[in-house]
């Protein structure tokens, strides 16, 4: 979903964005709606209402991970381990290869006389290539899937939004969601204990 | 509120206006409130009742506002001793290995000592980092981010030693397995050459893993310079140059952070693999560097427990060096005390305890098989080349190494000593001394004495030995100071994750998480389980 | 030092037993039960150790007692590691393993019995030694520097300060000593702390633990040294007490898990020991599992690359002779497929899918002793005794009696008490352990 969104933010002759289904008065996008919750507990219960209200394009902002949150939002699990799990073994795979080739077939020298093709001291580094390949993955691999870097974003020329990064508990629903209506949504948001609700426009 | 001067919640709380501190009053025992030993019951993470907010406007400061007056000077006295690094590498090169003070017996010295001195050091910023979070030790937070930096530090002067002692260091692209024209390979048989990747590998994963810690904090330091940047602008004054730089470089380092749950759960996830994966390559760093050794004959150097031994020994010297760093800091930043406290002192004093005492176990064992293997020569390196003042020229290093490693951090036992920051720092200076005893010994007592005594030599070291490790200690001081200046010093985010509000079930009990009890918050008020009534 | 007075504490304690998973009928199991499971273990325990002894006379005492000595050293590493985690989670003031905690002591009081297990190889070794002299046959031990055929070897000569039979019986009743003074102390502080509640009792077994850890590491290091590296009094290796350390920490972890399982499958501990918990153990299966494979191939590959005659002989018997099958089986079965397994969570999360792979790893724990001890026996000049595949049905007797012996005990200690220890401290900590991220 995000990577999309990402690629459509940077090439937009590739994925194109669909046209905004909300207009401000003075016509402009409309990303979504910004409710602002003053404490973890908060935000917290409020996503379980949103998760329960159907809605599917909304996420919340919070200053640090806050446990049991993809629970009260009800997002599934994540398959990145796989992905990392894959790297690893591609990495010792390759490493080991690597070594057999060079030190057993293509460049055979007798040392100490040892088997030119010993797997003992090939371990060594086709683990340190595993560990290396797989941690490349989980950074890169965790970044890919959150559609990141992406340096511009709706949300980031919101002033508000950006104390997210402080101390402030932000829930923000896009106006693409299928359920997104602006007066429900912002009803929503305020009984689930919002302290403020702001319109966030796209440019 | 200024990170050199103490805010005025700080303030308020020293004159004892605040329920924090005269809460503390009560159990002076306790000594800042974190000395709880009571079974049961946890001390705070952060002390004064910082919220998060507090947290943000701490710890950014520290990289924000104008260093305090000792920086400078610091940082310059520590720069131009890496200069004794640059003019002494550099007379190696161009002169050649014979400027040191090695010699047809000991062709290994300062070099290498130097080298697994500095890596070992290293270990303990991702020991902090990777198997703490592991193991779900929320107190890594205090120091886990200076410790990772230290590593990447400590990783940048150890890589310095392997590749200067090559001699020719020009051909030193021979030890990657490029393709050339020469029709040659690397030998992958060889303990050197598992060095190059498990050394690269290392920084690299390090690097990898820091910098992953400080996306969110990036993205922090990024939104406080574009609100201090609109407020100027609002306020029709002129944008200050370090906002702009700030701006522009922490939205590149961000990546476009926005703190996402979506993407925390993803991060979560990555930071836990990465850790899972950092723990094992610990472990395989300092047992290759073992390899380097112990794969050899020399009586000595070939031992099975290496591995393990200097894998705990890694640990050892680099909880020393987080604590010889940290503790003078603690004192001359402005409530950093509130996030490192006696607590986190405490710990990684019995850490230095703990890890010292595998360290002895492994000299012991090392001593018992040197004699119940029945070889005579290993026994000679351990009694004539070590131990026996009345034999071994090297004795005073052996007995360093002993005194410093096994005996001082025995005070410990005492609950006194561990929580005493000065006999810490006291403590910590000797094992930083003691571990490089250490791999002196390990290395040159070994080396200087083979099986024919007509070539028995003694290792000496030169102005150019010792110019390049004065400047490596330079070199690492200064980025260590670099590192304080510009970067979150502290994990912002999960300092902030650990205060008690960060718990979303504090104090409710209605939320719908299978199995899930209510939490008990901070300390004193363990509540009641669901439907216990 | 604490934060809490008396009576705040105690209302803490009696809102966390008020909790349900610590309802009576769900941390006891009902009266009377495993009576008959516990007697079915002695009765294959006697008929296994009965089998041994005809072993020993039908084929001969040293392979019988090398059997023995398989099955002992087993269940001896169960009950060590399962101190050594207790001792490490006294120290670290964990608080997750509250609800698990009182299996592991069940395990770690098992050191007497399996003290007791061991003496008898000592005394037969040394009783058949002094009785041999210096005749042939009779020479035959299990222990090779006893026999005093040989005592004039310039290796025996050298060890003979550390090897010779007083002195390793003396450090056997150390050893013992040790063991069973920790044990017996952990487990009556924490038995105690079951009645009275009193919560500093913790902080007593966390003092105790800071040294005994300490004299553990030494203790059970030379144990090993004692009882497995010393059977060819050539060999020696710095890494074996570690060696033995990893094996132990392992299997104690293994155990553990198939006791919770089977007490889940009985319906107890519900809400107690949940998938969480289970989760974690898991974790450390699978970090125990990686650890003993590190230690065995640094031990190995040093020895390997270095090629010193003396250290070298040891890996050139286990990697010959038909035994490499079993050294490569081992690499797999106690490294491979448990590291693959464990990987995925479902695994980990689920009871049944984590005590098999705990079962699969104490066959694998029994075979790595076996794979240690085992091809010791019929070197030198005593292939011509070797009875081959014939034999192995005592290997199999003497294993199964030690461990049904060792299981008929356990059943009985478990069902004699609480199973979970409800005044612990940190219990309510365990209660809500979770695993948030992963």
């Amino acid at each position: 979903m995000s990577i999309v969104s990402g690629i459509a933010d940077y090439f937009p002759f590739v994925v194109r964005k669909p046209p905004a289904r909300f207009r401000t008065e003075d016509d402009r996008p409309v990303h979504g709606i910004m409710a602002e919750y003053d404490s973890a507990a908060d935000v917290y219960h409020a996503a379980e209402q949103v998760r329960d209200a159907g809605y599917t394009k909304w996420d919340v902002y919070t200053p640090y991970p806050i446990h049991g949150m993809e629970h009260a939002m009800g997002v599934k699990r994540t398959f990145l381990p796989l992905v990392v799990a894959g790297g690893g073994f591609t990495g010792v795979g390759l490493g080991f290869l690597m070594q057999w080739w060079i030190s057993g077939v293509d460049y055979p020298l007798m040392k100490q006389g040892k088997p030119y093709a010993a797997w003992e001291p090939f371990v060594m580094v086709s683990f340190e290539l595993g560990i290396l390949f797989a941690a490349f993955t989980a950074l890169f691999g965790m970044l890919a899937l959150n559609g990141l870097p992406r340096w511009h974003h709706p949300l980031m020329l919101k002033e508000r939004f950006l104390r997210a990064s402080d101390d402030r508990f932000i829930i923000v629903i896009e106006a693409e969601d299928k359920k997104f209506d602006p007066d429900a949504t912002v009803k929503l948001l305020e009984d689930a204990g919002s302290s403020r609700v702001d319109l966030v426009e796209d440019e | 509120m200024s990170a050199i001067n103490p805010d005025e919640q700080t303030a308020q709380q020293l004159a004892g206006l605040r329920p924090g501190a005269a809460d503390r009053s009560k159990h002076a025992d306790l000594g800042d409130g974190t000395l709880v030993e009571a079974p049961g019951e946890r001390a705070p993470l952060v002390l004064n009742d910082r919220s998060a907010h507090d947290v943000t406007e701490i710890v950014c400061g520290y990289a924000e506002n104008t260093p305090p007056k000792w920086w400078l000077p610091a940082f310059l006295i520590a720069a131009s001793s890496t200069g004794l690094l640059g003019v002494g590498v550099l007379y190696l090169i161009i002169t050649g290995v014979g400027v040191w003070g090695l010699n047809n017996q000991v062709n290994w010295a300062w070099d290498i000592t130097n080298f697994v001195f500095w890596i070992g050091i290293g270990h303990a910023g991702t020991l902090i980092s990777a198997i703490l979070c592991l193991l779900k030790q929320k107190w890594r937070t205090a120091v886990n981010r200076s410790a990772e930096a230290m590593t990447i530090f400590a990783v940048t002067c150890a890589g310095i030693f392997p590749a200067i002692h090559v001699g020719r260091i020009w051909f030193i692209w021979f030890v990657f397995p490029i393709p050339n024209y020469n029709y040659i390979w690397p030998n992958f048989q060889s303990p050197l050459l598992w060095d190059v990747f498990a050394v690269s590998t290392y920084a690299t994963v390090s690097g990898l893993f820091w910098y992953m810690g400080m996306i969110p904090d990036f993205a922090t330091m990024r939104d406080r310079a574009i609100l201090r940047l609109n407020a100027s602008a609002s306020a029709g004054e002129k944008k200050k140059l370090p906002d702009i730089l700030r701006a522009y470089i922490f939205t590149l380092l961000a990546q476009g952070w926005r703190m996402s749950s979506r993407h925390w759960h993803r991060y979560e996830m990555a930071y836990l693999l990465l850790a899972g994966l950092a723990t094992p390559l610990v472990l395989s760093v300092h047992s290759i560097v073992s390899f380097d050794f112990a794969t050899s004959v020399v009586p000595g150097w070939h031992t099975t427990i290496f591995p393990p031994y200097f894998v705990a020994g890694a640990i050892f010297g680099g909880f020393a060096m987080v604590l010889l760093l940290l503790i003078p800091i603690r004192e001359l930043y402005a409530n950093f005390k509130d996030f490192l406290t006696l607590r986190h002192l405490e710990n990684m004093s019995k850490i230095l305890l703990a890890t010292g005492m595998m360290v002895g176990f492994a000299y012991a064992m090392e001593f018992f098989i040197a004699w119940y293997g029945g070889n005579e020569y290993e026994w000679y390196v351990f009694i004539n080349n070590r131990a026996n003042p009345a034999m071994a020229p090297y004795w005073w290093a052996y007995w360093a190494m002993i005194t410093c490693n096994v005996l001082s951090p025995q005070v410990f036992w005492f609950k006194k000593m561990r929580t005493n920051p000065l006999v810490i720092w006291l403590v910590a200076l000797f094992v930083t001394i003691g571990m490089w005893f250490e791999r002196f010994v390990i290395i040159v007592t070994s080396l200087h004495r083979a099986w024919l005594p007509a070539t028995w030599h003694m290792f000496w070291p030169t102005w150019v030995d010792i110019g390049i490790f004065v400047g490596s200690i330079g070199l690492f001081l200064t980025l260590f100071l670099l590192f304080l200046r510009f970067v979150p010093v502290f994990p912002i985010a999960e300092l902030k994750a650990v205060l008690p509000e960060a718990d979303p079930h504090r104090g409710h009990g209605d939320h719908d998480e299978p199995g899930a009890d209510v939490h008990g918050g901070g300390h004193g008020e363990l509540s009641a389980p669901k439907g216990a009534h | 030092m604490s934060q809490m007075t008396a009576d705040q504490y105690r209302a803490h304690l009696e809102r966390t037993r008020r909790h349900p998973a610590l309802a009576a009928d769900n941390i006891h199991l009902p009266a009377g039960s495993g009576t008959k499971l516990s007697a079915l273990c002695f009765g294959v325990a006697l008929a296994g150790l009965a089998l041994t002894l005809l072993g020993a006379v039908v084929v001969n005492v040293k392979h019988a007692l090398a059997a023995y000595q398989v099955g002992v050293m087993s269940v001896l590493a169960i009950a060590l590691g399962s101190l050594f985690m207790i001792m490490i989670f006294n120290l670290v003031n964990a608080g997750w393993h509250g609800t698990v905690k009182r299996q592991w002591e069940h395990l770690f009081s098992m050191l007497p019995l399996c003290v007791l297990l061991v003496f008898p190889v000592l005394a037969i070794e040394v009783i058949r030694a002094v009785v041999a002299g210096d005749s042939g046959r009779d020479g035959f031990l299990l222990f090779e520097w006893l026999n005093p055929a040989i005592s004039g070897t310039f290796l025996i000569e050298h060890k003979a300060g550390f090897l010779n039979a007083p002195f390793w019986l003396l450090r056997f009743v150390l050893y013992a000593a040790i063991w069973i003074f920790l044990a017996q102390r952990l487990y009556s502080l924490s038995k105690q702390q079951d009645l009275t509640g009193d919560r500093w009792l913790s902080q007593k077994a966390r003092f105790m633990s800071g040294w005994g850890t300490l004299v553990l590491a030494l203790t059970s290091s030379f144990a090993a040294f004692d009882w497995m590296m010393s059977m060819d009094y050539r060999f020696f290796s710095t890494m074996w007490g570690v060696y033995y350390f990893a094996a132990s920490a392992g299997a104690s972890v293994a155990t553990l898990v198939i006791v919770l399982a089977i007490l889940r499958g009985m319906g107890r501990l519900t809400g107690a020991v949940t998938d969480e918990h289970f989760r974690d153990l898991g974790k450390f299966l699978f970090a125990f599992s990686v650890f003993w494979a590190y230690i065995g191939f640094s031990q190995y590959f040093l020895i390997w690359y270095a090629n010193i005659p003396e250290e070298t002989a040891y890996y050139l018997r286990r990697m010959t002779g038909g035994w490499e099958a079993l050294s490569f089986f081992l690499i797999a079965g106690h490294f491979v497929v448990p590291f693959v397994l464990l990987l995925f969570k479902p695994v980990k999360h689920s009871t049944l899918g984590l005590a098999l792979v705990a079962g699969w790893l104490l066959v694998m724990h029994v075979l790595d002793m076996f794979w240690i001890i085992r091809p010791m026996v019929y070197v030198q000049d005593w292939a011509s005794l070797n009875p081959g595949p014939t034999g192995w049905w005592v290997d199999v007797a003497a294993i199964v009696g030690v461990f049904a012996l060792f299981a008929g005990v356990l059943i009985r200690k478990i069902a004699s008490g609480p199973l979970v220890a409800a005044n612990d401290p940190y219990l309510h900590e365990s209660l809500k352990h979770k695993n948030y991220v992963g």
